[in-house]
């Protein structure tokens, strides 16, 4: 019976596996410092949004927030946009500081330097890095004709995440430490009749592993 | 039979009408929508008026190209509102205007007319990637209170936005013009004092006003703060 449960739950397992396409993430982190998060402190995630050829997504931004709230609710995390629109236009794409010691310059100026305190902001945390689709195969052909349609085909693609995350400690203007999360996965599409897209949800596990690493990063007292 | 025959031409009925559904909304139309947030900047002590004739204001973009799908821009309005925030954070007061006098009667020391010159954007399938990109291209002009031109230069804007699963593609074209407006918005507030030839306009303002704050103090007027 015991036996049986297990082969059960194997088989149900791998089924759900199929269902959803597998997805594997390797994460890799960098300390230089101890990070240490006070009582009303708080952090904001950013889009590092200089890349040429990509654009790290805002969905991408704000799922790591929420989620990073969500595992440390003792975290308090600012919004993105509340964060850039406060303090445009110094955190466009391309005015935002790229060295930590251009912090130094931004906070000479004491308007901004007064927006940023008053948020309570400890640590910013910049993420770079987007999702792709890196191969696909197989083809799908639908009909319509006036006794209705149907489409038959099978359509598979392999999708890769890979984002970094530098953590700044916006008080003492120093790296504290960088976060890498690399996810691959495959999705599917069998048509028989109408497609069933079984996708992989990579951007997702990249963004929920992203985010337990960042939380597991910071101690708060 | 006829009852077959009558079921058929309405099935081809339908599927005719559904096929020209899909061919009318080949055109995508969209009216660019956004936020735009006063800049963090330090202010200039002067008042200025902003001439948006009506190419600018009502600006549409009109694909015309056969290669292309068929996309009909309005950037008209955003762009208006843009600059509308930015410029007020600018200055010290800003008014609209319809040419170089002022219509609610208050001295004026600069004219700004804008223009758009050039407007470009890529959609994902085009590119081979998954970006949406806008560039702009604008000509920007000021002039002295007497309508007398003192710079004219050229200001360029980007925005790309990627596109998303459950995002149409009116919606990641919107939001790539945005952050274009953002990056015009950014560019104009941090350059404008550095265009050459409004950094010594400005240098001579400061020494104007600096003789004109001098003989006022002199004379005992308390005129200092409207820096006659």
């Amino acid at each position: 019976m015991e036996n049986q449960t297990m082969v059960f739950t194997t088989v149900l397992i791998a089924m759900l596996c199929f269902l959803f396409g597998c997805t594997s993430v390797t994460v890799d982190q960098v300390r230089h410092q101890q990070s240490e998060l006070h009582q009303g402190d708080s952090i904001v995630v950013i889009g590092r949004r200089t890349g040429s050829d990509y654009e790290t997504e805002p969905d991408l931004i704000s799922c790591i927030g929420s989620a990073l709230s969500q595992a440390n609710t003792a975290l308090n995390v600012i919004a993105e946009s509340d964060f850039v629109d406060k303090l445009y236009p110094w955190f466009e794409a391309r005015t935002a500081p790229v060295h930590v010691r251009d912090l130094n310059r931004l906070l000479s100026y004491e308007k901004i330097s007064k927006i940023i305190d008053d948020f309570k902001v400890q640590y910013i945390v910049w993420v770079d890095g987007n999702t792709e689709k890196t191969r696909s195969s197989g083809s799908i052909s639908c009909g319509l004709s006036p006794t209705g349609g149907a489409c038959f085909g099978f359509g598979t693609w392999d999708t890769k995440s890979e984002y970094e995350a530098t953590i700044w400690d916006y008080k003492s203007r120093q790296l504290v430490g960088k976060i890498s999360s690399v996810a691959d996965g495959t999705s599917y599409m069998p048509a028989i009749v109408i497609p069933i897209p079984i996708i992989a949800p990579v951007q997702r596990h990249a963004c929920k592993t992203m985010a337990k690493q960042l939380s597991d990063f910071f101690t708060i007292n | 039979m006829r009852v077959f025959t009558k079921i058929l031409f309405i099935k081809v009925l339908l599927v005719t009408f559904l096929l020209s559904l899909l061919l009318i909304s080949c055109k995508s139309t969209v009216d660019i929508n956004g936020h735009f947030p006063s800049p963090v900047i330090n202010q200039l002590p002067y008042s200025i008026g902003v001439i948006f004739n009506k190419e600018f204001s009502g600006y549409r973009y009109i694909e015309k190209s056969e290669k292309r799908e068929k996309w009909e821009i309005h950037v008209g309005d955003a762009q208006v509102k843009m600059l509308n925030v930015v410029l007020k954070a600018m200055f010290s007061n800003m008014e609209v205007t319809s040419g170089f006098h002022s219509t609610s009667g208050n001295t004026l020391d600069l004219f700004f007319q804008p223009s758009l010159e050039n407007f470009q954007y890529n959609v994902p399938y085009e590119t081979q990637g998954n970006m949406f990109e806008v560039w702009l291209k604008y000509n920007m002009k000021v002039y002295d209170s007497q309508g007398q031109i003192i710079a004219d230069w050229i200001l360029t804007a980007y925005g790309k936005t990627p596109s998303a699963f459950f995002k149409s593609q009116e919606a990641a074209l919107n939001d790539a013009m945005v952050i274009a407006l953002r990056d015009l918005g950014a560019g104009l507030s941090l350059k404008f004092s550095q265009v050459p030839e409004i950094n010594k306009w400005l240098i001579i303002q400061e020494k104007y006003n600096k003789t004109s704050t001098k003989i006022v103090k002199n004379n005992f007027v308390n005129q200092i703060e409207i820096g006659i």
